[in-house]
């Protein structure tokens, strides 16, 4: 683009818009947690980089927030030295140790050892110094807040949570270096090595490896060195209870997100008690002082006896308060039992979790309908509201659910089984394995795979909605907060102002000045409030505006630390101010107060969504690995009484990785595949496929489908462990491997045998050929080639036979069935009215139609001859599909080879009455007839053969005498319509469990017939109207009621009736639109305009007409 | 209107930062759907070159066939 070419912004949108209409067909069904190869996450958090930007905040605040930055700061990179110490792998065991002190290439292995390790060392080395740093400055925070002047002061929620997590922070590093012999073993190789070569010189490198190694070599130092620096600050349990008190606070209401953030709640109630407790401090007696709650805390940790520290290790939080001075067991009564904690049970919150989900599933489906269906720039305020919490609700559950799998993961990695608790497990069954394939139950694996699959596919829907929900995010609380700010805190500014609370007046000033976003960019002065005055009569109008964007990070931060300074009921004995504020007030500031808690994840939509459905931690196992060094041991294997020599033959195996089927995402896998439960490889292979096409509204066969690895053949992308991978490809290649090995064995058996061998060949032979027949079906592509080679004419043959076939069906034994059952069909049967209810209506269709429930041939004889007939048509109507994209390839290619062709085709019929019989000039030239028509008019086989069928049914029995009253035939039974619908009752009777249905017998050729006949007597509206399975539906859809009558379970039948229903109302718009084309005027029965029953917008079939590949072949 | 003082020049200021992020957040906005294009795009064209593949390896299969035909011949000879 030249420079001077400039894009305007609404350009540059609108192109951005259209991006969206672009077609990108992706022909798979979605079986993945959200495929997506670029990752987009905006991060606006600018940890607190704009704080002087907002100087109208109060001062102090905004000092705090510049220390908030630091912290923070400190906290990120501990989280890197954490990720470094917990992926650290033993370097010395691969270095060659010296054997002697007189190998020659002595020197040169220490200078490599050296020369590999110091990079690695020198991470110990700022490990060490951060630590130093961090609890110094820990220590300085807890000393400041600890002044006897300062305690008076109120401490923010948000810096005590701070606190909190450096708590956390010192309780991880201290545990992973700890666990981490690895790491001393490096080190003392390295410092071997560097002594011997005297690198160490000077005596501060000396002293710093000295250092070093005693702060590796100290169990628990990071710990103990903050426990010692606190003790020497009076006054800090005071602050640490505080912390532990809102960690308690928090965790109770809930206000967190992620599990990890919930996690760390918990390790920050153990660890600061542990740290709480020393000489001087007894946390027993804060108890009895009600400083503390520990009954509250006993119950937090026997709920969560075991949480992730990081990655696959664990912490008992219980432990440290076991370890501590004034441990009493008394005031522990529940964590101090044997009894098992909830944690360890799945099955006691899978029917909340299930009951959850569906649930939510429902509303997020109808709320994704209506956006979907009902465009609008914007919503309504309550409608932003509205969606914003579902979102967050959406969240809230996807982390709960996380939560639940990996706490119970953590809970068994602590508590692995052995071959006494499951017979399953050997003996010699290695650690890791006991902690984990061994450790589950049929039952609780096949619930983990549920609360998966139930994480990941809301994942993908709540994902797939991302724009919408963070457009309504943003709205709401750019409307919530500029609401509060402008409106409704002028209550208690003029309150503050009119009786001369000087503190309360600056603080709410300062909420204002910091976030308003006046309509005309400044406080309007002449506001009666801003002098404590009264609003006039005619009362003060403030237009807030609306814009589609959230408060900053540090804005929101101002805001709600000033506020919370407002509301705070405690702050160390000085008056609070929230003694001078009405209650009234109060409440909506502490409302608001509360709800703005969540505004920063849900500012950040994408990233929580992702965090909350984060289960990489079934995949790590550096912990087991550093424990284990990967160990196994072989013993003798040979089959004989072990004897003492057996002992020679134990060796260790030391591995770096164990093996993958150790790990839980593989058991889990695994455990599907092994137990072949329909209903699981459901969920693990289309749940989300089904999942999706209810939340879209389309219909899904309910009836397993002949191929269930269908969904998993078409798989052309996915996203494995960071690469994408065809899978189609790769079992095509497999099987086309297979295949021609099996050829090449049976080709060199025979060649390596005798003659006679010339048999099994041939045996073998005919079995590779029927796997290969096995493993294809018939799809599109049959119906491609079969265009391909048949031709036009050939076409037109194989339709004229066909059409012949169905001719001597419709007036052969269909007319014969039909009339015999006339016969049986009740004169007069009515629609009952809806007074007598569903199981009324049901038993009186039973009784009247119960001679052609009792028809012996109907499912045998009579069901076959329609479905041979409806596969007929369908037949047809495939070949019409393959045959019209045929044409458009061969259009595009030119127009003129098509004209050639035709010639062609005319040519053969002259040809072949010189030459062939009279019988094949014959077939040519009907043959030709209907290729020409479709060459020249355009017109469609399908429609053609449609028409034929129609002549066939020439017979009176099929339209019954004409209705007595003129108009139409209501409750008679004269009619083929009403036939079928006596049909169509019998095949909804739901059968018994070892019986097979309709479907399952006759495929969707029966239904196919039925419709056909009934279209193409016109009989469509007056079938749709009056059908008896059609009433009841109805009729229960009022009263849903469900009973057993006559043996039939009425809620069953009517979901039958539904699906069939549903079926129905697609052939007939199938068939409508071939026959619509060539609309014949006096074939259409009906003059009376008639109005379709109304169709549920979730049911719409005409979803379903874009797929034609998904109708069912039998 | 009188000259504006400190703190409405600071209303002002922060009425144009939310003015700004409102601007910054249209882009971030547009540059999302830019990338759940490109994330469908890749999808698409994954799936398509996929296709494509394998009518190769077909035509690949039968020129294996062709060829085996072709030299068998021969070598009889």
């Amino acid at each position: 683009m030249a420079g001077n070419d400039r894009v305007s912004l609404n350009d540059a949108l609108s192109n951005v818009e259209v991006l969206d209409e672009l077609p990108l067909p992706d022909e798979q069904p979605c079986i993945e947690a959200q495929p997506c190869s670029v990752v987009y996450q905006a991060n606006f958090d600018t940890n607190f980089e704009d704080r002087n930007g907002f100087v109208t905040g109060i001062a102090k605040y905004i000092e705090e927030a510049t220390v908030h930055a630091s912290l923070n700061e400190l906290l990120d990179e501990g989280q890197e030295h954490a990720v470094m110490l917990y992926t650290w792998r033993c370097c010395s065991r691969a270095i060659p140790q010296p054997k002697s002190n007189e190998q020659p290439n002595r020197v040169e292995i220490y200078e490599k050892t050296v020369e590999v390790l110091a990079p690695e060392v020198n991470k110990l080395l700022n490990f060490m110094y951060f630590q130093r740093k961090a609890i110094e400055r820990f220590s300085q925070e807890v000393k400041r807040l600890c002044h006897t002047e300062k305690r008076k002061d109120f401490v923010s929620e948000a810096y005590l949570l701070t606190l909190g997590k450096f708590i956390n922070m010192f309780a991880v590093l201290d545990e992973l270096k700890n666990m981490k012999s690895s790491v001393k073993n490096d080190y003392s190789t390295y410092r071997r090595a560097a002594q011997f070569l005297k690198v160490m010189s000077d005596s501060q490198t000396l002293q710093e490896s000295q250092n070093l190694s005693m702060f590796l070599a100290t169990q628990n130092k990071i710990r103990d060195t903050v426990k010692e620096n606190l003790e020497k600050i009076t006054g800090y349990e005071e602050l640490l209870a505080d912390v532990v008190n809102i960690c308690v606070h928090m965790f109770e209401t809930k206000m967190y997100l992620t599990p990890s953030e919930k996690h760390m709640l918990v390790k920050v109630m153990g660890f600061g008690l542990f740290l709480m407790d020393s000489e001087l401090c007894n946390i027993n007696k804060l108890d009895t002082k009600k400083k503390l709650r520990l009954d509250k805390i006993d119950r937090i940790f026997k709920n969560l006896e075991v949480v992730p520290l990081f990655g696959d290790m664990q912490i008992a939080p219980f432990n440290y308060i076991k370890r501590s001075k004034h441990f009493d067991a008394n005031k522990w009564p529940l964590s101090s039992s044997n009894t098992p904690s909830p944690q360890a049970d799945l099955m006691v919150h899978l029917p909340q979790i299930r009951e959850d989900h569906v649930k939510y599933i429902s509303e997020l489906s109808r709320y994704s309908n209506e956006v979907t269906t009902t465009y609008k720039e914007c919503g309504s305020d309550t409608e932003n509201k509205e969606t914003a919490e579902l979102a967050l609700r959406g969240l809230q559950l996807l982390s709960e659910w996380t939560s639940v799998v990996t706490e119970l993961y953590s809970w068994k990695l602590l508590h692995p089984t052995d071959h006494h608790q499951n017979k399953e497990c050997p003996k010699e069954a290695e650690e890791y394995e006991r902690a984990t394939r061994y450790n589950y139950s049929d039952e609780e694996k096949f619930a983990l795979i549920e609360v998966i699959a139930m994480i990941k596919g809301l994942q993908v829907l709540m994902a797939r909605m991302e724009t919408v929900f963070t457009d309504a995010i943003r709205r709401n609380i750019y409307a919530e907060l500029q609401d509060f700010v402008q409106v409704i805190l002028r209550e208690p500014l003029r309150k503050a102002i009119k009786n001369k609370k000087d503190l309360i007046r600056s603080i709410i000033m300062s909420v204002r000045e910091t976030c308003a976003d006046w309509p005309r960019q400044f406080q309007p002065d002449q506001d009666p409030v801003l002098k404590g005055k009264k609003d006039p009569d005619t009362g003060f109008v403030i237009k807030v505006p609306r814009r589609n964007v959230g408060p900053s990070s540090t804005q929101l931060y101002m805001v709600r630390t000033m506020l919370e300074s407002l509301i705070a009921d405690k702050s160390g004995g000085k008056r609070t101010l929230r003694k001078d504020i009405d209650g009234q007030y109060l409440i909506q500031i502490d409302q608001f107060h509360k709800t703005s808690f969540y505004w920063n994840y849900l500012l950040s939509f994408s990233e929580f969504l992702q965090k909350c459905c984060d289960l990489s931690q079934l995949w790590y196992r550096e912990f087991y690995l550093e424990m284990t060094m990967g160990r196994r041991i072989n013993k003798c294997t040979v089959r004989h009484h072990h004897n003492e020599e057996c002992n020679d033959l134990i060796t260790m195996e030391k591995r770096i990785q164990f093996p993958i089927d150790m790990s839980m995402p593989w058991i889990l896998t695994d455990h599907i595949l092994k137990t072949k439960e329909p209903s699981m490889m459901d969920i693990f292979l289309d749940k989300r496929f089904r999942v999706e096409c209810q939340a879209i509204g389309a219909y899904l066969m309910p009836y397993p489908r002949a191929n269930r690895y269908e969904t998993l053949l078409k798989q052309r992308h996915v996203q494995l462990l960071g690469r994408s991978i065809d899978l189609n490809k790769l079992i095509t290649q497999r099987i086309n491997a297979d295949m021609q090995k099996s050829l090449d064995l049976a080709i060199s058996k025979f060649e390596a045998g005798d003659i006679t061998g010339v048999t099994e060949l041939d045996g073998l032979l005919q079995v590779n050929r029927l796997c290969h027949k096995l493993l294809s079906f018939v799809g599109p592509q049959h119906f491609h080639t079969m265009c391909k080679l048949l031709g036009y004419q050939g076409i037109a043959v194989v339709m004229e036979e066909l059409l012949k076939i169905v001719k001597s069906l419709i007036q052969g034994s269909l007319l014969q069935f039909t009339k015999t059952l006339m016969e049986a069909m009740p004169k007069i049967c009515k629609l009952p009215r809806y007074d007598y209810g569903s199981p009324g209506v049901l038993g009186y269709y039973h009784a009247q139609l119960n001679d052609i429930v009792q028809y012996p041939d109907a499912r045998t004889e009579l069901f076959h001859n329609f479905r041979e007939f409806g596969n007929i048509i369908l037949f047809c109507l495939l070949m019409e599909q393959a045959l019209s994209q045929e044409e458009r390839v061969k259009n595009w290619k030119s127009n003129k080879k098509r004209l050639e062709s035709k010639y062609q085709a005319l040519q053969i019929v002259p040809n072949i009455e010189k030459l062939g019989t009279a019988k094949q000039a014959m077939i040519s030239r009907e043959g030709d007839l209907l290729t020409r028509e479709r060459l020249c008019c355009g017109l469609s086989i399908f429609e053609v053969v449609l028409n034929r069928l129609r002549s066939f049914l020439d017979d009176p029995v099929w339209v019954g005498p004409p209705p007595t009253n003129g108009v139409m035939n209501v409750d008679e039974c004269t009619e083929f319509h009403r036939l079928w619908s006596a049909l169509q009752f019998v095949y909804c009777i739901p059968v018994s469990e070892n019986e097979y249905t309709v479907e399952e017998l006759f495929g969707e050729g029966l239904h196919w017939a039925g419709c056909t006949m009934i279209v193409l007597l016109g009989q469509q509206r007056r079938f749709e109207a009056l059908d008896f399975c059609y009433h009841i539906l109805r009729v229960q859809r009022v009263d849903m009621k469900d009973e057993v009558v006559k043996r039939i379970n009425l809620k069953r039948m009517v979901d039958r009736i539904r699906r069939f229903q549903v079926l129905n109302s697609q052939i007939f718009a199938i068939l409508n639109k071939f026959l619509k084309s060539g609309e014949n005027d006096e074939l259409s029965v009906e003059h009376v305009r008639c109005f379709p029953p109304p169709i549920h917008p979730s049911l719409n079939p005409q979803q379903h007409y874009h797929a034609p590949e998904h109708l069912r072949q039998c | 209107m009188a000259t504006p003082n400190r703190g409405e020049t600071v209303q002002k200021q922060i009425q144009q930062d939310w003015l700004n992020r409102e601007y910054i957040e249209i882009i971030t906005i547009s540059i999302k759907k830019i990338t759940d294009f490109l994330n469908s795009f890749d999808l698409s064209c994954r799936s398509k070159l996929a296709g494509l593949n394998e009518k190769l390896t077909i035509l690949e299969r039968k020129i294996d066939y062709l060829e085996a035909c072709v030299t068998k011949g021969e070598t009889l000879t």
